[in-house]
């Protein structure tokens, strides 16, 4: 039985199980609601829910154990000498799947019968030919232990799979049998569906931890296993970046980290000031009118998606650069591509973020604090500069160091913008990287994976981690202490 | 007591401060305060009180254009300041406001320094020619707070560690501290325990010698403590005017009796 008529099967049963469930504990109560311990359509969620939990559980389970049960029944089948020399099981297995896979692509196509596939043989059909001809493409000729290994992991598959379909049909059963008889008048029904949706609302966010920790980590183990073929030393201390895929390269994260700060640096020194000075009009002078559509227009910028940012660079901001600090002009500037280019770029994109942020901290501010200086016949921006700023200072430095988080995490617009030539210089127009735009690099083309110019990424992509959860942290710390202040 | 209030009284009787006349507020289509004429006089204390909402706040903020940074809000009618119209074109409101000081409900140091929160007015309108002389500056208004003895070892502590009423008075130094000729408060005692609330009455009967004190309170012990004229305000009228030993013991109006002994309000 397929997957999904299984799940269907359950559903349809938990349909039925609320219905009943609500029925039996209504008429326990002899068809008047007000007796029950809880409203009617309680009783018929908990059955609902006695159903539906344990079998999916089962059913997610089993699709995880069974593979690897199979595999190894199957593994353990194999004589040794069928392994030719210079391969391995793990090759030989991964052929008895395509072959297991053919067979079952030929039976569902119809050009074998059921009994046909499993009565075929190497000896008296071309199966190589026939499985292709079912769509499955095969590395190599079938032999028979690749065969009889194939027909026995279809053997064990399928009673495998008739056995998961009937074990989850028997918890759905039972779960509705054990879910009615609790359905009368005093259950606590209530209480139960309560405890069920806490569950509910615990899985979501284990799962969004443990992805988090999942993803931190593969870094950490890639990032050692790099450390284990290269050496940390080189990495941290050499001032080149030159991977070269025969072997012998320089992996120095210098040229990297310091493309990637000054591009930040350059993209905060275009965005602090504008988003800030944003912000203070929007919340300090303009009129209603005028911030109702000028904030939602502000925060369009922040919904663009960075491949657009990265061709404005590349096609509008690189030239019009070019034009005033390249070759016809003043000289300082050879191609498009500059981390100037993708600097003020980027930092247009942190406008939204910084006045946004700021915009609603600076509004946080007790109009007390207005009041008290607008008394003492202060004018609005000696209010603004002497009194809200210091005030919200906390919360904007906050909301700048977030926005920096953002800017080194950037990665398109350095593509497009930036050029790929790693360098340590000084100049601005010349084009540079950062740690993210070379991950990129390392990873994407035909490179061994566990070569050190592979697995490089993943010490770039910790060192990155490291950088932007620090920031992370410390701009949380300062707008925390920042809110204690006010409430 | 109230015989020696009134030869004091005697002697200032003529100096009228701010005069009103025919001030009518509007929030939006509101009618807050209606048609309120009030002669306000200099080195008094002029107690306004009234239920919740009735605009007497609102007629306080009128006294110092503090009601133009809202910008649903109206005023119309004559406001005076020793003669000249401080609705006129061309009276600076920032100007006008140094001036005419004013104390709100809450206490709202800015978060800074005790020093910095009373250098601030005087700062911003350049008062003080050299360090040494702002540093006087701030010591007279901590001292005129009643406040310099609390906090004169830590003028760089900041002023929003200091306890509720001492940042009454730390307010209270602020304000003082730009030497406005009216002084006016807005509830400055509500937020205050009765000891703070103490202190900063004393000081207002102190501040009585050199400005005209306008306050505004939901307390009548405290009006009646503290002011020699009171205004009472219902629904956006100015009720009834006079001595405020008057409107306590004899008031002409029925609103105000009812008020007084507690019936309305």
């Amino acid at each position: 039985m397929p997957l999904s008529w299984i799940v269907l099967t359950v559903l349809a049963i938990a349909a039925a199980g609320y219905v009943l469930g609500r029925g039996r504990a209504l008429q326990s109560a002899g068809g008047d609601s007000r007796k029950l311990h809880s409203l009617p359509s309680y009783y018929g969620t908990n059955v609902a829910m006695k159903v539906i939990v344990p079998s999916l559980l089962i059913l997610l389970v089993w699709l995880l154990v069974q593979p690897i049960v199979v595999s190894r029944a199957v593994v353990a089948n194999v004589p040794e000498n069928v392994v030719a020399s210079g391969s391995s099981m793990g090759l030989f297995m991964s052929d008895v799947r395509r072959v297991a896979d053919g067979l079952d692509a030929a039976v569902a196509q119809g050009s074998l019968t059921r009994k046909e596939a499993f009565d075929i043989r190497t000896e008296f059909t071309n199966v190589t030919q026939r499985i292709n001809e079912a769509g499955v493409a095969l590395g190599s000729a079938v032999t028979p232990e690749t065969l009889r290994a194939a027909q026995e992991f279809r053997t064990l598959n399928r009673i495998g799979s008739i056995a998961m379909s009937v074990v989850v049909a028997l918890a759905a059963l039972g779960g509705i049998a054990f879910g009615l008889r609790e359905s009368v008048a005093g259950f606590r029904a209530r209480n139960v569906v309560e405890g069920g949706v806490r569950l509910l609302l615990i899985g979501a966010a284990s799962i969004a931890i443990l992805t988090t920790v999942g993803i931190v980590l593969s870094l950490i183990f890639n990032t050692i296993e790099f450390f284990r073929i290269y050496p940390a030393a080189d990495f941290f201390l050499s001032l080149t970046w030159q991977p070269s895929f025969g072997g012998g390269s320089s992996l120095g994260i210098w040229p990297l980290l310091w493309g990637t700060l000054y591009i930040s640096l350059i993209a905060l020194a275009v965005a602090v000031p504008i988003g800030l000075f944003a912000a203070i009009y929007l919340s300090e002078y303009a009129s209603k009118p005028v911030r109702a559509i000028a904030k939602p227009a502000l925060e369009i910028l922040a919904g663009i998606p960075t491949i657009v940012y990265g061709l404005f660079a590349l096609l509008t901001v690189g030239p019009i650069l070019m034009v005033v600090f390249g070759d016809d002009g003043v000289g300082w500037m050879r191609s498009a591509t500059s981390v100037m280019t993708a600097g003020l770029v980027m930092g247009i994109m942190l406008i939204p973020f910084v006045s946004s942020l700021s915009d609603d901290i600076i509004n946080s501010v007790p109009q007390a604090m207005r009041d008290g200086s607008y008394g003492l016949g202060a004018t609005k921006s000696e209010t603004i500069r002497q009194v809200i700023l210091p005030a919200a200072l906390p919360g904007i430095v906050g909301a700048i160091l977030l926005a920096a988080s953002r800017a080194i995490g950037e990665t398109m617009i350095v593509v497009l913008g930036a050029g790929a030539a790693a360098r340590l210089s000084l100049n601005p127009f010349e084009a540079m990287t950062t740690i993210t735009a070379k991950i990129v690099s390392q990873l994407t083309g035909d490179s061994d994976f566990n070569s050190p110019e592979a697995l490089v990424a993943f010490a770039l992509g910790m060192t990155l981690f490291v950088i932007t959860l620090g920031l992370n942290v410390f701009a949380l710390y300062i707008v925390r202490k920042y809110r204690e202040q006010y409430e | 007591m109230n015989d020696m209030r009134k030869i004091e009284r005697d002697v200032d009787m003529n100096d009228v401060k701010i005069s009103a006349k025919g001030v009518q507020v509007y929030y939006g289509t509101t009618h807050a305060i209606k048609d309120v004429d009030v002669l306000i006089q200099d080195k008094t204390v002029t107690a306004f009180i009234g239920p919740s909402g009735c605009g007497k706040s609102t007629f306080l903020r009128c006294l110092n254009r503090m009601n133009d940074t809202i910008d649903i809000c109206r005023v119309t009618g004559d406001i005076r300041i020793d003669g000249d119209d401080i609705y006129d074109k061309r009276v600076d409101p920032v100007q006008l406001r140094a001036k005419v000081g004013m104390v709100f409900q809450k206490p709202n140091p800015f978060p800074k320094s005790i020093y910095d929160n009373v250098a601030y007015g005087p700062r911003i309108h350049g008062m003080a020619k050299n360090k040494a002389d702002l540093d006087e500056i701030v010591e007279r208004a901590l001292r005129r707070g009643a406040i310099w003895d609390e906090v004169k070892d830590r003028l760089d502590a900041p002023g929003t560690g200091l306890s509720g009423g001492q940042q009454q008075r730390l307010c209270i130094a602020r304000a003082v501290a730009t030497e406005p000729e009216v002084l006016l408060m807005d509830e400055p005692c509500s937020a205050l325990d009765p000891i703070a609330t103490g202190q900063v009455e004393e000081l207002i009967d102190e501040l009585r010698n050199d400005y005209s004190v306008v306050i505004v309170t939901h307390s009548m012990q405290q009006a009646a403590r503290v002011s020699q004229k009171t205004a009472f305000f219902h629904l956006g009228n100015l009720v009834e005017y006079g001595e405020t030993g008057q409107i306590f013991t004899n008031p002409q109006d029925p609103r105000t009796e009812s008020y007084i002994s507690g019936k309305i309000g």
